[in-house]
């Protein structure tokens, strides 16, 4: 360890991270097109086939803190839904993400000129984490009398014929943490059999494979390069141009091959120090 | 004793096996009783958000009547507290811009130039102390270090496309792409060790359960039994 500070001090560390970060977003350095896995695949293919006029629930399970991991996807699956005519109903289970989560919904359906409470409705949040969900299998409208904008959601025409969870052609939870898209497997798809598919952190992404797996989740959009893989569907399949995941694909890039060098110098210098061959 | 001791100790026997089978029984009353107790518990969990200011605003309070160190944070915390409040009350709660005017109300700039950056912040650093970290501690010392070390490379290498272009350059043809190798590390390696943490809390939650409805986990009610 004493050898590692006398070759790099902490703040040279930083600055190393720092410039593999800053250097492709400064310059706009374009990043080579990522390969496509199969969860992110299943989830474009999934809302690729819900019909015109069909709908899509979208449940921003995250706060603030997990913005830019996470926004790109919300936006990606916004935008999808709203280019083939998809009705959007969005929520969310996390109060600290709630005007977030509005703002990506609202800016992304203006851009396709889509009228609230018509075409998409923000429903906001509610306490009770994953007792909203339970709740919600049994009557949307109950659960929320009204939307994020104070509109009753009786009568709503953006809610027409969907009465609970089992009503939607496809949800989707993009989450960071608790309660997120596990509690979505639960509570939610175990007990009403609705189709779902999840977004999440790489933090949280070990541990959501054994629903993938089973089928309990049919996609995943795992972390930044998920959301960067959808945007790139996107542009393939919809002409739509990629956003922010796409542009911070080369800063991830230098960042984590940096990380990797690093450990790997790390390691050298240990061994070069005698305490890797016990000497 | 009796109202305080065997009367909570009895509904919790009773609510505990009714919902164990009612999860079984798709009949509408039955539906219609686990409505009746999530409207409850959702009705619970607010004011338990009450519960939390009133702990936050007592225990900040003691920091600075006591001028504990770093009592200046608690100050910060309460004129943030009730800044934020304030802010909310005046919007109406609402943090959106209006639709006619695209007037931002002030809890929505309290919100968009407050909190989601200092929150966004506070998590990005994250990215320099783990570079850190993993530069003067990640050691290759024993074989479980090596094989940790391994997968943490290939996911690192596997997860950018820079690292996929290098790893096509470096490999011979034919050989799997990293992101292919670290998409098998991810779905049979620890999916293996992730399914067997999930049925060990899942047995755990189900042992917990079963002490709380039969009444030998008493905890609950406090009173040190």
């Amino acid at each position: 360890m004493a050898m590692s500070r006398q070759v790099l001090a902490r703040r040279e560390v930083w600055a190393i991270i720092g410039a593999g970060v800053l250097i492709p977003i400064v310059f706009s350095i374009p990043a080579t097109e990522v390969s496509i896995s199969k969860g992110v695949q299943a989830v474009y293919d999934k809302v690729e086939s819900i019909p015109p006029g069909g709908s899509l629930l979208l449940s921003f399970d995250f706060d603030p803190a997990s913005k830019p991991e996470l926004e790109p996807m919300g936006r990606a699956l916004a935008r999808h839904a709203f280019k083939r005519g998809v009705r959007v109903v969005a929520m969310g289970l996390w109060i600290t993400g709630t005007s977030m989560a509005e703002a990506i919904v609202r800016e992304s359906a203006s851009e396709f000129g889509k009228v609230p409470t018509r075409d998409y409705t923000f429903l906001g949040w509610k306490p009770g984490g994953y007792l909203v969900i339970v709740e919600m299998g049994q009557d949307l409208r109950k659960t929320f009398p009204a939307d994020f904008n104070r509109n009753p959601t009786v009568g709503m025409p953006v809610l027409d014929g969907l009465d609970s969870l089992r009503d939607f052609d496809y949800v989707v939870s993009i989450a960071a943490g608790d309660p997120g898209v596990e509690k979505w497997v639960i509570f939610g798809r175990q007990k009403h059999g609705f189709a779902l598919g999840g977004g999440c952190t790489g933090v949280i992404q070990p541990g959501l494979y054994p629903y993938l797996q089973t089928g309990q989740l049919d996609g995943l959009i795992p972390k930044i390069r998920g959301a960067a893989e959808y945007e790139l569907l996107l542009r393939r399949g919809h002409g739509i141009p990629e956003g922010l995941a796409s542009a911070g694909m080369l800063s991830m890039s230098f960042a984590q091959l940096a990380l990797v060098g690093l450990i790997v110098l790390g390691n050298v210098l240990h061994w070069r120090s005698g305490k890797g061959t016990g000497r | 004793m009796f109202l305080q001791r065997q009367v909570p100790l009895a509904i919790c026997f009773v609510v505990g096996v009714v919902f164990v089978f009612q999860d079984f029984v798709p009949h509408h009353d039955s539906e219609q009783l686990l409505t009746v107790f999530t409207d409850w518990g959702i009705i619970i969990t607010g004011f338990a958000s009450l519960l939390g200011v009133g702990s936050l605003i007592q225990v900040h309070w003691l920091h600075i009547k006591r001028q504990n160190a770093g009592w200046g944070y608690s100050v910060v915390t309460y004129v943030a507290m009730v800044g934020t409040l304030a802010a909310g009350i005046a919007s109406g709660g609402k943090a959106a811009p209006d639709a006619q005017t695209g007037v931002m109300p002030a809890f929505g700039w309290v919100y968009n130039y407050t909190m989601v950056p200092l929150q966004g912040t506070m998590f990005a650093i994250l990215a320099f102390f783990v570079a850190s970290v993993a530069f003067r501690s990640f050691r290759a010392r024993s074989v479980d270090s090596v094989l940790l070390l391994v997968a943490a490379v290939i996911l690192l290498v596997g997860n950018v496309p820079l690292g996929e272009a290098a790893w096509r350059w470096v490999m011979p043809e034919g050989v799997p792409g990293i992101a292919d190798v670290g998409d098998w590390v991810m779905n049979t390696l620890n999916l293996a060790v992730r399914r067997a943490i999930l049925i060990g809390v899942a047995l755990g939650i189900v042992a917990t359960s079963l002490k709380f409805i039969l009444g030998i986990e008493r905890g609950y009610l406090g009173g040190g039994d």
